[in-house]
């Protein structure tokens, strides 16, 4: 029969179970309906010639409908298998989900894990984004350079001599009283040489920059504002270009407006002044120090060139001066550093440091990850075998796991997001002040990118590689697993998961060693003596507006009052005040003539660390030890013969074997001498970390013209001083009402925020290496738990043989030593070149401190001992029978 | 064999619901279909039979019709086509419109003056 030569091939109809053949099923539902039109001709009597060529007639055009139907079949048979796809991950995801709810604990920790690592990671990432990598805000960054610190003498002499700079700046930051004609207002501003504007390649929104003129004293009566002061102090009228300001009690005309974005050196700085240097006073030009020097480099010029030209000429300048002799080593370590670096200074240490520690979290957390992953899916090996075995393909499989993988990963990621979003908030407001560009910091899209792309990598690689093992060489076999198999896959696992677990140790090993070294720096800095006694005192700072106090008899009745009244408080042992507060504000210097030995006001004179105005209570409320003569009393006030105190160093260091009391100091001007009268003991005033410097004190009475009218009074309490802020803020607004009361702090608490950043610094360290050890010890537990598990039948055959349980206890747990030793080995020799970075944040610790490389691997012995315990537990109870039946 | 009788020309969409109405009694395969329409048009409406593949692809993407592989009564493998509930819906709207205007069109040719 004709009919019969139409039919497909037989295998075709087997072909349809794989896929469907789009062509096959149209020829042969065509082939189909020529057939029957073919046989109900032949019944009606046609032959067989006719009867076909009837039937193609009535058909008509075959191959024109052929190819319209296949194709149009093709069409639908894509869109249909779009919608089998999309459907088949709805069911892969419902699967996934389902699989991970029956595994909770592992679902936790995973997701967890990832979260720490993703958020941690993305947090920290971003405050080294904004502060360390992002290209500072001005014209060409790059060719910005810091030159290092000195004096306005320096200063000149160098931008004589250097060529490798195209414009060469110096600045120093000042807070002066500003007043806009209603409330004077302590305002942080910057003394600058007129080029910096120019060499930053900031041009000011309103009116102009600095003409050159205007660095010689005399000329430098004008200001910029910044766009910040401008606005909350003078309404950001524009009709304030041209006209005069009071600056600290003088006129000054503001020439000019700072656009909102232009911020130097840093967002604090409100205003700029001219650097006004003094030609006729170069002794004491050369001598005062303070000022940064930074500047562009030629071009074509690098910054090696740039430091070599800068650290050869730098110390020729000390045969300029005869009169000044700043020693042998003069500026043998002048250095040119890209302006970005300087600015970051040591907070670029500290901030590379965390970061490199939550890279270290982020990989603890991936291998993990990597590990419960592996884990759980050598324990689903068997249900993967039989769904393989019952069809499902293989490929079919893989991206049901990888979908489980990317789901689990996708929650971590999620988890972790909210993790850094909170983190970067968290961190910016416990970070310590000073660090640059701090109101930068935002969560970045590029870091949650990059986090969420290791996170999917995570999931990817450790989803397919044990899907594509565990579904290799089809379902039969492993389906049909026997113990060999079991041994095989086992051992190839515990390769793999033994070396990630090892790593895992080490890294936790080398943070721990970080952490507890930064512990201890942190403990000997508190422990660390300041000289005075901070317990029990309060401090608050007293700013008088200016203009009201311009007479010092009223400023000298107005702390008079307060300190009255404050001292006839109940429990209130001491009071006195200070002008510039150890430890809160930096405490300036003195250079004083010595009488016999520096008394030529132009040569440079001998350094002394910090001077300070006080009132006659201040070493018995702030605990200083009076070691010779005595302290000043309220005899000691203006009109009198003018005295002074000073610490034990500046005693020895001129007089070395005579009695310092009755000899005699001066101002470089005024010239009036100033009669020692008591020594007092050494202090710390501006770091715990400093050594105890040389101090000298003067009574606050006889004041000079150069005082401030801010002071800090003081009160030394019987019992708890923070109970008096109240009454302090009180008691000076009821004098006088246009004073301001500023900070109100504890001695005890303006210590402790001096230590700000290495608290910071420590508690951070130490979270990670909490994190650290917490998941190293989940990662040893996981790794001993799946071993148990997969050696049970081991164990119980061992068990039968008559091994006695402490033994096959004795074989787990050495296991997870030997891992933890192996790691802790790692990360010692890690930590051993690693913590040198550390070493610029320690504090009479060594960076490899035996006693804390001692301790470290002790602990995370004992943590492996610990984590591998309840495993080992578990094997002993092996139920030998059970163990042998289980397969 | 006697000449055949000069086919019609299918107006547009006809003949989907003639390939509906094929489908009322139930199941079938193309080739019923088409000897369906053979059979009750008197072989007025000559179809071209290919004509009809093309239809039902139609019909069945728009979801009037659908479609699976089963044995014919001959025992051959042959793809059936069946009217879905939307199908039957659409075939009797279809049909009471062709038919009113079916009607219309007749009253009008039979209307005086009369043709025949």
């Amino acid at each position: 029969m004709s009919g019969e030569r139409q039919d497909p091939p037989a295998w075709r109809r087997y072909l349809r179970f794989v896929r469907p053949n789009v062509a096959a099923d149209v020829d042969e539902e065509l082939a189909f309906h020529v057939a029957m039109r073919v046989a109900r001709n032949l019944s009606l009597g046609m032959s067989p010639d006719d009867a076909r060529r009837d039937a193609l007639d009535r058909f008509g055009d075959v191959t024109r409908v052929r190819h319209d139907l296949v194709s149009h079949d093709l069409r639908r048979q894509v869109a249909t298998s779009r919608v089998e796809f999309a459907s088949d991950v709805m069911q892969d995801l419902r699967f996934g989900w389902r699989s991970l709810r029956r595994a909770p604990g592992f679902a936790v920790a995973a997701t967890l894990t990832l979260a720490l690592g993703i958020g941690a990671n993305a947090a920290i990432f971003s405050v080294v984004n904004a502060v360390l990598l992002s290209p500072l805000p001005y014209a060409q960054p790059h060719q910005l350079v810091s030159i290092g610190e000195g004096s306005g003498g320096e200063f000149v002499a160098l931008r004589e001599r250097l060529r490798s700079f195209s414009h060469l700046a110096a600045f120093a930051q000042a807070t002066n009283a500003i007043d806009n004609g209603d409330r004077p207002e302590r305002i942080l501003g910057a003394a600058v040489t007129p080029n910096l504007f120019p060499m930053l390649g900031a041009l000011p929104m309103l009116g102009r920059g600095f003409a050159e003129e205007e660095s010689i004293l005399g000329n430098n009566g004008v200001i910029v504002l910044g766009h910040r002061l401008w606005q909350s102090k003078f309404g950001g009228d524009s009709g304030i270009v041209g006209t005069r300001i009071i600056l600290e009690g003088t006129n000054v005309t503001v020439v000019g407006i700072m656009p909102p974005a232009f911020q130097f050196p840093d967002r604090d700085t409100e205003y700029w002044m001219p650097y006004a240097f003094n030609p006729g006073n170069m002794g004491v030009t050369w001598a005062v120090g303070g000022k940064w020097f930074i500047g562009r480099l030629a071009p074509g010029v690098t910054v090696p060139q740039a430091h070599r030209e800068v650290s050869t000429t730098w110390p020729t300048l000390r045969a300029l001066n005869p009169l000044w002799d700043p020693g042998e080593d003069y500026r043998k370590d002048a250095a040119v550093t890209p302006l970005q670096d300087a600015m970051v200074g040591s907070s670029g240490t500290l901030l590379w440091m965390l970061f490199g520690c939550v890279l270290l979290v982020l990989l603890i957390g991936c291998v993990n990850v990597a590990n419960l992953l592996l884990a759980r899916a050598t324990a689903r090996e068997r249900e993967l075998a039989v769904r393989a075995a019952l069809g499902g393909g293989r490929g079919r499989l893989v991206r049901q796991l990888v979908t489980e993988r990317l789901l689990l990963s996708s929650v971590g990621a999620v988890a972790g997001v909210l993790l850094a979003f909170v983190g970067v908030r968290w961190l910016v407001s416990v970070m310590p002040a000073g660090v640059p560009r701090a109101h930068e910091i935002a969560l970045s899209g590029t870091v949650l990118l990059f986090t969420a792309a290791v996170a999917v990598m995570t999931g990817v690689l450790f989803g397919v590689v044990p899907a594509l093992r565990a579904t290799r060489g089809g379902g039969g076999k492993s389906a049909g697993s026997g113990i060999g198999l079991r041994a095989t896959a086992g051992q190839q696992h515990h390769r793999l998961s033994g070396a990630l677990v090892t790593a895992e140790v080490a890294l936790a090993v080398l943070l721990a060693i970080g952490s507890v070294l930064l512990v201890r720096s942190f403990q000997a800095l508190s422990s660390e003596d300041p000289g005075f006694q901070p317990a029990r005192v309060i401090a608050a700072r007293v700013t008088p507006a200016n203009a009201n106090y311009r007479d010092p008899a009223r400023l000298v009745t107005l702390y008079a009052t307060v300190l009255e009244r404050m001292s006839a408080l109940p429990g209130v042992e001491h009071v006195a005040a200070v002008n510039r507060l150890p430890f809160a504000q930096s405490v300036w210097g003195i250079a004083p003539r010595v009488e016999g030995q520096w008394e030529d006001g132009s040569k440079m004179l001998p350094d002394l660390g910090h001077f300070q105005e006080i009132t006659p209570a201040y070493f018995v409320t702030m605990g200083i030890p009076l070691k010779r003569g005595r302290a000043f009393t309220a005899a000691d006030r203006d009109g009198v013969p003018p005295v002074t105190i000073v610490s034990e160093s500046v005693a020895r260091k001129f007089w070395p074997n005579e009695d310092a009391i009755g000899k005699r100091l001066g101002y470089a001007w005024p010239s009036e001498w100033m009669t020692i009268v008591g020594v007092v003991a050494d202090t710390k005033q501006d770091s715990i970390r400093d050594t105890l410097s040389t101090s000298m004190y003067v009574p606050w009475q006889q004041r000079t013209r150069m005082s401030g009218v801010e002071m800090w009074v003081l009160a030394r309490t019987t019992s708890d001083p923070g109970a008096l802020a109240g009454t302090i803020r009180t008691i000076v607004r009821d004098v006088d009402r246009t004073v301001a009361v500023g900070e109100i702090q504890t001695m005890r608490n303006v210590l402790t925020d001096s230590m700000h950043k290495a608290r910071f610094t420590m508690l951070l360290v130490a979270a990670f290496a909490i994190a650290a050890l917490l998941l190293g010890a989940v990662g040893i537990y996981g790794v001993m738990s799946y071993l148990v598990g997969q050696r049970a039948q081991e164990m119980g055959i061992r068990l039968a043989l008559g091994a006695t349980p402490a033994r096959v206890l004795a074989i787990v747990v050495r296991r997870g030593a030997l891992l933890a030793a192996a790691g802790t080995a790692l990360g010692l020799v890690a930590a051993l070149f690693a913590t040198r970075f550390l070493s610029s944040l320690l504090y009479d610790v060594s960076a490899v401190d035996p006693l804390t490389f001692a301790v470290v691997p002790a602990l995370f012995l004992i943590v492996a001992v610990a984590a591998s315990y309840l495993p080992a537990l578990r094997a002993t109870r092996v139920d030998p029978v059970k163990a042998l039946r289980a397969d | 064999m006697s000449p055949r009788p000069q086919p019609a020309d299918l107006l547009q969409g006809t003949l989907g619901i003639l390939i509906l109405k094929a489908l009322l009694p139930g199941t079938a395969h193309g080739y019923a279909v088409s000897r369906y329409i053979e059979d009750a048009t008197g072989d007025v409406l000559r179809i071209e039979e290919g004509s009809l593949y093309p239809a039902l692809r139609r019909l069945e993407d728009r979801g009037w019709v659908t479609s699976e592989w089963g044995l014919s009564e001959n025992n051959r493998r042959a793809r059936f086509y069946k009217l879905t509930p939307a199908g039957r819906k659409h075939l009797r709207s279809e049909a009471t419109v062709w038919l009113r205007y079916s009607q219309a069109v007749t009253r009008v040719l039979r209307a005086e003056p009369a043709i025949a």
